[in-house]
């Protein structure tokens, strides 16, 4: 995610200062490539900038961000927020106190067709959110560095790492979430690698979300769906019908691990995102995703997690 | 093959009654409907016999009825029918109640006559091509399965100009057993069942009232999840949650997600879009295969061959406990345990 990151914040007019990663090596690739220089350790860099982004996994959140705080560095940080929600309520308090910014990376929040249906309810087009669903699955992803993601006790694992995003953004639309109900492939059968899960929310509002995530798709494969029904309409958004390009090729080439289906746009999310912080970092505008909105959706996923262990619906609460 | 059709309250009787007309070897002798000018509209419809009773209709031995009454009237019909020594297609949910479907199992088997309940998906030739699959073990081993079978709120059955037909009481909690749950989560838990060949031994359900607040009591929005003996789970979205000017009425949709793959079904995706000045929006015109004919010659099959059909009692009556439970469950906000 930091060379996602990374490419983004090229685009803006912010200098780059350095980058930082347990592997020296990846980190002076991606140095390299922005003309930057590569850091041996957090606090080097952390002495040299305004702004730090955190793209590091889950569990190392925490400490990085207190770390950048008391530095008194202005902060983005990746989703999930932290991997606990005693971590994610103590970096916010933490932030607060020493009164700098923590802004978390919910992309979804930038992806136009996402960001344009919540604005389709917010107008009341549709009226009141009854039932939404969502579904976001892709292959069992290895690109993570130590395939740190399949480390339940670092990522959270699927339910956590993948489906947040969802959860952020149903609660972004029907508003805060009261109980979860959840099974997984790996609840069911622990000993697959592969998972898959359906998550029931039930919104304070009475509003009901059917979320489906997984990583079991066939290698190159990613299909993300929304649909959302209010008591006077109706806003669709089926996977596999808003892809403009497609390529037939004659001969199956090798494809790609985690393959995105070509959706051109002029600004990609990650680029919008970026954007997004840099004007709420230097004009003082309020940001779309605040921390709290961060610890209530690692909240939702928390709630899933305790769901599929205990086989009983979990109220939020139980897991503040 | 004489059969006859008792009530016409569910709209699936004028589908049955259609297929049936086109079957060989089938002579409908008649209907017969506790609502007589309904029964007259539909008599005159299709040219078809109207007697004056059920008892009328039954007394020139049919070999088989299909009833299409309201859900929580099927129980004193299909009594009538197997009193009558003749054989039933039972339009789902069986009854409203697991103790009224056991009635209804009990009275066929006491009576010795067939019951079969009216699940067409298993015959549609979308849904068997997805049970060829699963069967051929080309999937491997089955995760889970998301699927909907939504629908606008059926009080839209009702027909514009036809208020005789009373067809509003699948809104009527007395009638219908309930709202959107017991009208779309059976077809699909039936499915997977089939599927599977496994039981469901676990429910949960949540659901709410939000869509057409104030117009109906019953539930317009529900999420059901199943729990099989084999592990996979799967989650129903039954609600009443598509506009009344949806291109279409409603549709089932599944995704089954397995070892080996993922593979996702619609069964009203085979259609025409239709964009008429008559209209002023687009409609969907569906071309797919008709499985109530299937289903109608299944019952047809199993009478003629004095055999069990495809589709018994106890299948509608597994789904009976399905939904009973999900009411349970949306209810206590904790999933029920059955079987």
């Amino acid at each position: 995610m930091g060379i996602t990151h990374a490419a983004a914040w090229a685009k803006l007019p912010v200098e780059l200062v350095g980058i930082c990663s347990a592997d020296p090596n990846h980190a002076k690739k991606l140095a390299d490539e922005y003309g930057t220089k590569a850091f041996a350790s957090l606090e080097k860099l952390l002495e040299q900038v305004d702004v730090i982004d955190i793209c590091t996994p889950t569990h190392l959140h925490h400490d990085m961000v207190l770390q950048a705080a008391a530095a008194g560095k202005q902060i983005v940080c990746e989703k999930p927020l932290a991997r606990t929600s005693a971590q994610a309520r103590e970096m916010i308090a933490v932030c607060k106190k020493a009164n700098v910014l923590l802004l978390v990376a919910h992309v979804l929040r930038f992806v136009p067709a996402y960001v344009q249906a919540k604005a389709t309810v917010e107008r009341g087009d549709i009226g009141n959110v009854a039932v939404q669903r969502f579904t976001r699955c892709s292959a069992l992803p290895k690109w993570a560095a130590d395939n740190w993601l399949m480390d339940m006790g670092k990522s959270g694992g699927m339910l956590l790492d993948l489906m947040i995003h969802d959860y952020d953004y149903a609660r972004w639309v029907a508003g805060d979430v009261q109980s979860v109900y959840a099974k997984s492939l790996r609840g069911q059968r622990p000993e697959s690698a592969e998972d898959y899960g359906l998550v029931m929310l039930k919104h304070k509002s009475g509003a009901i979300s059917n979320v489906e995530g997984g990583w079991a798709y066939a290698p190159g494969m990613f299909r993300t769906s929304f649909e959302i029904a209010g008591d006077a309409g109706l806003i669709e958004h089926p996977a596999d019908s808003s892809i403009p390009l497609a390529v037939y090729m004659k001969q199956q080439e090798e494809v790609a691990d985690a393959m995105i289906p070509i959706s051109p746009l002029s600004e990609d999310p990650y680029f919008l995102q970026a954007k997004h912080f840099y004007e709420v970092l230097t004009a003082g505008i309020e940001p779309r995703v605040t921390a709290d909105d961060a610890l209530a959706a690692l909240e939702i996923g928390l709630a899933a997690i305790e769901s599929v262990r205990s086989g009983r619906q979990v109220q939020i609460a139980e897991v503040a | 093959m004489r059969l006859g059709i008792m009530s016409f309250a569910h709209l699936h009787a004028e589908n049955y009654l259609g297929a049936l007309l086109a079957l060989p070897d089938v002579e409908v002798i008649g209907i017969a409907d506790e609502n007589q000018k309904r029964g007259q509209y539909f008599a005159d419809l299709f040219g078809v016999r109207l007697f004056e009773s059920y008892a009328a209709l039954l007394a020139e031995k049919p070999y088989g009825v299909i009833v299409c009454s309201e859900n929580a009237r099927h129980l004193p019909l299909v009594k009538l029918a197997a009193e009558a020594g003749v054989h039933v297609l039972c339009e789902k949910p069986l009854a409203t109640t697991v103790e009224d479907s056991q009635a209804i199992v009990d009275v066929c088997k006491q009576a010795g006559v067939l019951l079969m309940t009216a699940f067409p998906m298993r015959f549609s030739p979308v849904a068997l091509e997805i049970k060829k699959w699963i069967d051929s073990g080309r999937l491997g081993q089955i995760y889970g399965f998301n699927s909907t079978n939504q629908g606008a709120l059926p009080e839209f059955h009702q027909g514009e100009n036809l208020p005789f037909l009373e067809r509003d009481w699948f809104v009527d909690k007395k009638l219908a057993g309930g709202g959107a749950i017991i009208d779309h989560s059976v077809h699909i838990a039936d499915m997977l069942r089939w599927y599977l060949q496994s039981e469901v031994v676990e429910v949960f359900a949540t659901a709410n009232a939000i869509m057409h607040a104030g117009k109906v009591s019953v539930e317009t929005g529900g999420l059901v999840m199943l729990t099989f003996a084999n592990g996979v789970f799967a989650s129903i979205d039954c609600s009443w949650s598509k506009p009344a000017y949806y291109p279409i009425w409603g549709g089932l949709t599944l995704e089954l997600v397995a070892e080996n793959g993922l593979a996702t079904m619609d069964s009203m995706k085979q259609y025409t879009t239709v964009y008429s000045h008559k209209v002023g929006r687009p409609t969907r015109d569906v071309w797919a295969s008709n499985s109530n004919v299937g289903m109608l010659n299944e019952f047809v099959a199993a009478i003629r061959e004095k055999r069990l059909p495809a589709i018994t009692g106890e299948d509608g009556l597994r789904a009976a406990e399905i939904v009973e439970a999900a009411y349970e469950s949306a209810a206590s906000g904790q999933p029920v345990k059955i079987g």
